[in-house]
């Protein structure tokens, strides 16, 4: 390297100005949620408000549609690409991987989305209005915010905003360089932030959990910058593709490379909840509206997995023994932190969050299992697919759970303390069946799909040499057990407290939600095979 | 343990001349078709019981229930006859179901393995199941919710069936867990009482730290072979080391002591009597707890290749048959003293599976006879109860024998088993295992006949406590018998305690098990074996006579006496069994997680619960904790970054 | 020494000792005023190394907009103008420290990884607004679109946040 001339940032020569190649057919879902979230934008300026809810509602939920119905075509004309077994193009001048792991992916959080949409439209718990503060900008307990109660006014903003997010979900795992990578976290990031101080409830909780979520999401970002610049140091490219060539064209370790995968990792662990930096977890989860708590543990973990597992995988996969110790203790500490400490929370959103840590845990457990270059279809176990498998199973549970969670309510909304859910079995033991079953199956009990998803992670784990994490994982998961038991026995084996809590009837929505998440864990349980193979034939990241 | 193995135990050394048997499935056909309908018959009862709702299922619950299971039993049956009618070498019959995970390399079927292993198994289950449901109707008829028990029950079976047909590992975790639910659920049964859900809850986590072993093992099988199959892996198990053959063998004895109530995880055992009486004879006596024996002697091939493992068998199965067995002498509640005696019972299977090819077949032979004569002895109790208003100190009974005659005969019938009177089916299976123990050496064997002497002791202070002596009934109590559909069962399973040594006539029993577990190898003994049941039968005389001297000939306090031998306080306390796991597991737990949560409550969650808790005022307070602990969120994610990059240097760059 | 280099380091040391009046100052009106100072350097400085659409965009977004923002915001919440002896004097030992490692630490990685980079100044075009501009929407042409969807979101929420609804509530 003699001149800057040289760098692929600025490579460009000067001349004639020749159009970019953008691959619209295969970008299509992205772009269709981004015209979704653009159309909420002009609906909420132009309709009318007693039409907007409906509007809203329908254009979320058909483009979501429209955007899923799309990804299969996209999936469906993959070709395969290169000779590591991968399928798909690079697409919008390297800005993305269209890929099978993408593809699979962008199926996975638009259907996780179309559920969530679903929760955040419910109207019939709240006596005919959204979950959502009436009136954000009123300060709580102020006249205005009375009067906006009164008024039964609600935000159908948060529409267009949940949109954007997902369109920086699925931009997320499928970006192909290190600012496009950027750039989507960003996307997925600042709605969520919004989202998140909008409860119509315990309004000072929600804000205080926005603010925080902001305050910290915005320096772990600061981190994952950082690691940009290092790596760019390194490798003189944000490309994924060159950062792999540099790295594997290196000999012994190099601090800068070490040091921006670090901090690049911690971005990034950030955002699916490992430990050391999961404080923010419980903290969001419960103040947020619950069905953005829902939306958000699931989708977001699923984007964000999809781009640790791209960046190390494509980016860093030459530099596998580097991080993978970091990636044991990180794993450990992290299933350690949400199997321990859930067992003694006493709100059910808190729990849910110290599961869902727990969660990213054993997914990490995937991670450094077996990384296989193999070609497709008669494909080993590889830690790709079965932290894809993980992410759907996953993914369907805890929407469901958190669905359940919604209509548990008394006279001041949701009943998230636990000491309400006793006696649940007597009040309404349909509810709570359904509540025992998607805990069973977060315990990863037979015949529910998290027993296959935590099979597969280990299994992959196991494979890869990794046994001494998967006893760990094992015991850890046997002491999570106690903690799903616990809330079991509670609402079967205890009386209820005071008036008990009751159950309130959702609209077809709402029951919808829990009908998928709960026909979900048992089909992923009994028959998991068809997933399983699709992620099988996913095959590896291209680059 | 295992480094003074060798001298202890030098029958394992010189093992050699004895063949692992290598399982050769063939296709189900004919009446083997039906296999897979065994199990889908019962699931199918407790998805419409308990799925329908206990209200709309009311009227016919019961009798669905116990339809589906004789149905199964029928198939049983009808199977066990075409497989006995077919060559030795063609006794594996293998169905494929459907293939449950596949992703390459890493696939699982649901595949059913009928061999005479399970199909033993299948007569049991479905059996005793069977006499047990038909008890239950009766049993359980003044009880509300007496449809969602027969939904367990079925569930129960339905799990039980997996587990023993599943031709893999991982079918068989999936039984493994699932008869774990329904013995959750079961023990559970009576929610009202705390005792009953604490029992559960203690029920399940001991049994995870189980299947914790069993998950472990099932991965590490699937890790070594490549696959999690039976036959696959008994082709080639010859060929894996033997150190991960052990590292399998421990394992599994893991699994096996959660769900087989074996030292030292049998703590749960006693406490699952909370459990409606049918419940206990069927899960906690004849089927569920001896699933570990079945695991153990299912993985002869990995025990036979691992010393060691065998080992470590044989001195769980010693030491759990004299525990129990000491734990029963001191039970008043008549329930918990015939847990004990499972609880032994089941060591006795152990130590003669941990035996190898001396004692598979013993194993499962008493572990037959066990299920028919304790089946029987636990719905006598119930009948006891039922007669008595579900009392169950045995200090408040007394002089039963004219007040309920047929429990007491059928009672009776299973005593003489259990204790081993020559003749009663016990006699023949508990005297091989003892026989095979001194084989293997010579303190085992002794244990062994200890713990013969210690059974008759206990199971004559049971019988006479309860059936002889003074009335010693509470107020208002008027013994009456049961009802007929109480009471057939109890002959039905008397006169199976009383013929099921037949099973061994013509060494049937271990002939038939050859294609499974290997031809039964015999030690040179130092007597005939006549002389050891001599000497058996002697031993047991004195125990009966010991009971009779200090319990018969004497008055039975109404209440427990307290100024007893240390001994006595001891085997009352579950020899301390509970307050082992306390002191070494749940105090260290407890207080790491008080200080982990201490430690999140100051530093991390301070906040919301200050502020969930303290809605009046709040927002004052809210700023001020605010800036304060998003500060130290964010310490703590800047040194969780230091960490990550100092590890990741410190290890790469030194 | 050329004269690219004399002028660099003039620019330099203007941007570093009005950075360090920006936080020594007592007023903080000064302060912001001195930013401007120290983002105008960096401005030149960039302009010196041929990065003239950088420059231009330094001065347009930190000069214009940013410091602007900043005293907007003093100006809102009536902050006071007037000098402050405490504003600067407390905590300074480890707010200095923190400054110092970051220096170090971006400085040692500018230097690990560009150490063997060398900009040929006559030749150089990686910085005219003609090749930024190329780059910026062929090759970044997606995270660059992307990124106006993000300031839309950005807009959407802050309307959600601030905007209290007329009495009628019909908007």
């Amino acid at each position: 390297m003699t001149t800057l001339a040289v760098s692929p940032l600025l490579s460009e020569s000067v001349g004639d100005f020749t159009k970019p190649s953008i691959e619209y057919f295969d970008l299509s879902p992205l772009l269709i949620i981004i015209g979704v979230a653009l159309a909420g934008v002009i609906v909420e300026a132009f309709v009318p408000r007693r039409l907007r809810y409906v509007v809203q509602t329908l254009v979320a939920v058909v483009g979501t549609i429209a955007a899923l119905v799309m990804t299969v075509f996209v999936a469906l004309g993959l070709e395969p690409r290169g000779d590591n077994a991968g399928f798909g193009a690079i697409a919008a001048e390297g800005a993305i991987a269209v890929d099978g792991p993408t593809v699979f992916l962008w199926g996975t959080i638009l259907v996780l989305t179309l559920i969530s949409v679903f929760l955040f439209a419910e109207r019939h718990l709240e006596g005919g209005v959204t979950a959502f503060a009436g009136q954000a900008a009123a300060l709580p307990g102020t006249e205005a915010e009375r009067e906006a109660s009164t008024k039964g006014l609600e935000h159908t903003e948060v529409f267009p905003l949940m949109m954007f997010a997902v369109a920086g979900m699925l931009l997320f795992p499928a970006s192909n360089d290190l600012i496009t990578m950027f750039v989507a976290l960003e996307i997925l990031s600042l709605p969520l932030y919004l989202l998140c101080g909008l409860a119509r409830r315990r309004r000072l909780l929600s804000q205080e959990a926005a603010l925080k979520y902001f305050m910290l999401g915005a320096f772990s970002s600061g981190f994952f910058l950082y690691g940009i610049a290092l790596v760019y140091g390194y490798a003189g490219s944000m490309n994924l593709g060159d950062i792999a060539e540099a790295v594997s064209g290196t000999i012994g370790a190099d601090p800068l490379l070490l040091g921006g995968i670090g901090l690049l990792a911690v971005g990034l662990l950030f955002k699916v909840g490992a430990a050391p930096f999961h404080a923010w977890t419980p903290d969001v989860y419960q103040g947020a509206p619950t069905a953005v708590t829902a939306f958000m543990a699931a989708c977001t973990k699923v984007a964000a997995f999809g781009a640790l597992l791209r960046l190390f995988y494509v980016g860093f996969g030459a530099a596998r023994w580097d991080w993978t110790p970091m990636i044991w203790v990180v794993a450990i500490l992290t299933m350690a932190t949400g199997c321990v400490l859930a067992l003694t929370q006493s709100d059910i959103k808190r729990m849910l969050a110290y599961s869902s840590i727990a969660h990213a845990g054993f997914i990490l457990t995937g991670f450094v299992g077996l990384n296989a270059v193999a070609t497709p279809g008669t494909a080993e176990l590889t830690s790709l697919q079965a932290v894809l498998f993980y992410l759907v199973t996953y993914g369907f549970m805890t929407i469901g759970a958190f669905a359940v969670v919604t209509v548990v309510r008394d006279s001041s909304g949701e009943a998230t303390h636990l000491s309400r859910w006793s006696g649940l079995g007597k009040e309404s033991p349909f509810v709570a069946g359904v509540f025992a079953f998607f805990l069973l199956g977060m315990a990863g009990i037979p015949l529910t799909s998290g027993f296959t998803g935590k099979w597969a992670v280990f299994t992959s784990a196991w494979q890869g040499g990794a046994w001494p994490l998967v006893v760990v994982a094992a015991l850890l998961s046997a002491v999570a057990a106690f903690f799903y038991i616990r809330v079991i026995v509670l609402m079967y084996f205890s009386d209820p407290v005071g008036e008990g809590p009751t159950v309130v009837m959702p609209s077809v929505l709402t029951t919808i939600v829990i009908a998928v998440g709960f026909a979900a864990t048992v089909a992923l349980g009994v028959v998991p095979g068809p997933v399983l193979d699709l992620a099988a034939h996913a095959g590896q990241f291209v680059r | 343990m295992t480094s003074s193995s060798a001298s202890l135990f030098p029958r394992l050394a010189e093992e050699g001349g004895h063949a692992v048997p290598v399982i050769h499935q063939v296709p189900a056909d004919g009446v083997f078709a039906l296999l897979w309908v065994i199990i889908a018959l019962p699931a199918l009862g407790a998805a419409i019981i308990l799925l329908g709702g206990g209200n709309r299922t009311k009227g016919f619950a019961h009798l669905l229930g116990c339809a589906t299971v004789l149905g199964s039993f029928a198939i049983s049956l009808v199977s066990f006859f075409a497989l006995l009618g077919r060559d030795e070498t063609d006794r594996s019959v293998g169905q494929f179901l459907w293939t449950w995970v596949d992703a390459g390399s890493f696939r699982a079927d649901m595949a059913l393995l009928y061999d005479p292993l399970s199909a033993l198994f299948l007569l049991l289950i479905t059996g005793v199941g069977s006499l047990i449901h038909l008890y239950s109707i009766g049993y359980m008829e003044h009880d509300e919710r007496r449809a969602r028990f027969f939904g367990y029950l079925n569930l129960f079976v339905a799990a039980m069936l997996m587990l023993v047909l599943s031709d893999n590992y991982l079918g068989v975790f999936l039984g493994w867990e699932g008869v774990g639910l329904a013995s959750y659920l079961l023990i559970g049964f009576w929610q009202h009482k705390p005792s009953a859900a604490v029992a559960a809850k203690k029920a399940f986590v001991v049994n995870r730290v189980g299947d914790i072993g069993m998950a472990l093992g099932t991965m590490l099988v699937f890790a070594t072979f490549g696959t999690v199959a039976f036959a696959p892996v008994s082709e080639v198990a010859g060929e894996a080391p033997t150190a991960t053959m052990t590292a399998l063998g421990l394992l599994f004895l893991l699994a096996a002591c959660g769900k087989s109530a074996q030292v030292p995880l049998q703590s749960w055992l006693l406490d699952a009597m909370e459990g409606p009486t049918p419940v206990s004879a069927l899960i906690h006596a004849a089927t569920m707890v001896t699933a570990g024996v079945y695991l153990v002697v299912r993985s002869n091939f990995i025990y036979d290749y691992t010393e060691v493992a065998q080992t470590a068998v044989v001195v769980v199965g010693t030491v759990t048959l004299l525990w129990g067995a000491i734990i029963g002498c001191a039970k008043d509640d008549i329930k918990k003293a015939l847990a004990g005696s499972t609880m032994s019972q089941i060591g006795y299977m152990m130590l003669a599976a941990g035996l190898g090819p001396y004692g598979y077949a013993f194993a499962i032979f008493h572990l037959l006879t066990h299920g028919f004569f304790k089946a029987n002895m636990f719905l006598g109790a119930g009948s006891v109860m039922h007669a008595m208003n579900d009392d169950v100190d045995m200090r408040h009974y007394g002089a039963l024998q004219k007040a309920v005659p047929v429990t007491f005969l059928t009672f009776a019938m299973g005593y003489l088993a259990i204790i081993g009177f020559p003749g009663f089916s016990g006699f023949w299976s508990k005297d091989k295992i003892i026989e095979a123990s001194f084989g293997e050496s010579t303190l085992v064997g002794l244990c062994a006949l200890v713990g013969a002497g210690i059974t008759a002791f206990y199971m004559t202070r049971v019988m006479l406590m309860t059936f002889f002596g003074q009335k010693r009934w509470e107020e208002g109590v008027h013994p009456h018998e049961s009802p007929k559909i109480m009471t057939v069962p109890l002959i039905v399973l008397a006169a199976l305690s009383v013929l099921g040594g037949l099973l061994l006539f013509g060494d049937f029993v271990t002939d038939w098990l050859t294609p499974a577990v290997g031809a039964v190898a015999h030690h040179e003994l130092a007597f005939a074996p006549w002389v050891f049941s001599l000497i058996v039968t002697v031993v047991v005389a004195v125990g009966v006579t010991i009971a009779w001297l200090t319990v018969g000939r004497n008055e039975v306090p109404r209440t427990a006496p307290q100024n007893v031998s240390f001994v006595t306080r001891a085997a009352r306390a579950d020899l301390y069994g509970d307050a082992l796991n306390e002191e070494l597991l749940m105090r260290p737990g407890d207080r790491f997680v008080t200080g982990l949560v201490g430690f999140d409550d100051k530093g991390v969650d301070g906040v919301v619960n200050g502020t969930g808790t303290a809605f009046a005022g709040m927002s004052g307070t809210f700023r001020k904790l605010q800036t304060g602990y998003v500060r130290s969120y964010a310490l703590s994610v800047l040194s969780g970054a230091v960490l990550v990059v100092v590890a990741l240097l410190a290890v790469n760059l030194t | 020494m050329t004269a690219v280099q004399v002028v660099f380091v003039l620019l330099s040391l203007v941007a570093v000792v009005s950075a360090l009046l920006v936080v020594t100052t007592p007023h903080l009106v000064h302060s912001a005023l001195w930013l401007v100072v120290t983002l105008g350097a960096i401005a030149g400085v960039f302009l010196v190394l041929a990065a003239e659409f950088v420059a231009w965009v330094q001065v347009l977004i930190y000069v214009g907009a940013v410091v602007v923002l900043l005293l907007f915001a003093l100006m809102l919440t009536r902050a006071p103008t007037g000098p402050q002896p405490d504003l600067t004097v407390r905590r300074w030992a480890p707010a200095a420290f923190v400054a110092l490692l970051v220096a170090v630490l971006l400085g040692a990685t500018l230097v690990a990884g560009f150490q063997d980079v060398r900009l040929d100044l006559d030749q150089a075009v990686v910085g005219s607004a003609e090749v930024t501009g190329e780059t910026v929407f062929r090759r970044w042409v997606l995270p660059f679109e992307v990124l106006s969807v993000l300031l839309l979101a950005a807009l959407v929420g802050a309307i959600v946040l601030s905007r209290l609804r007329s009495e009628d509530g019909d908007d």
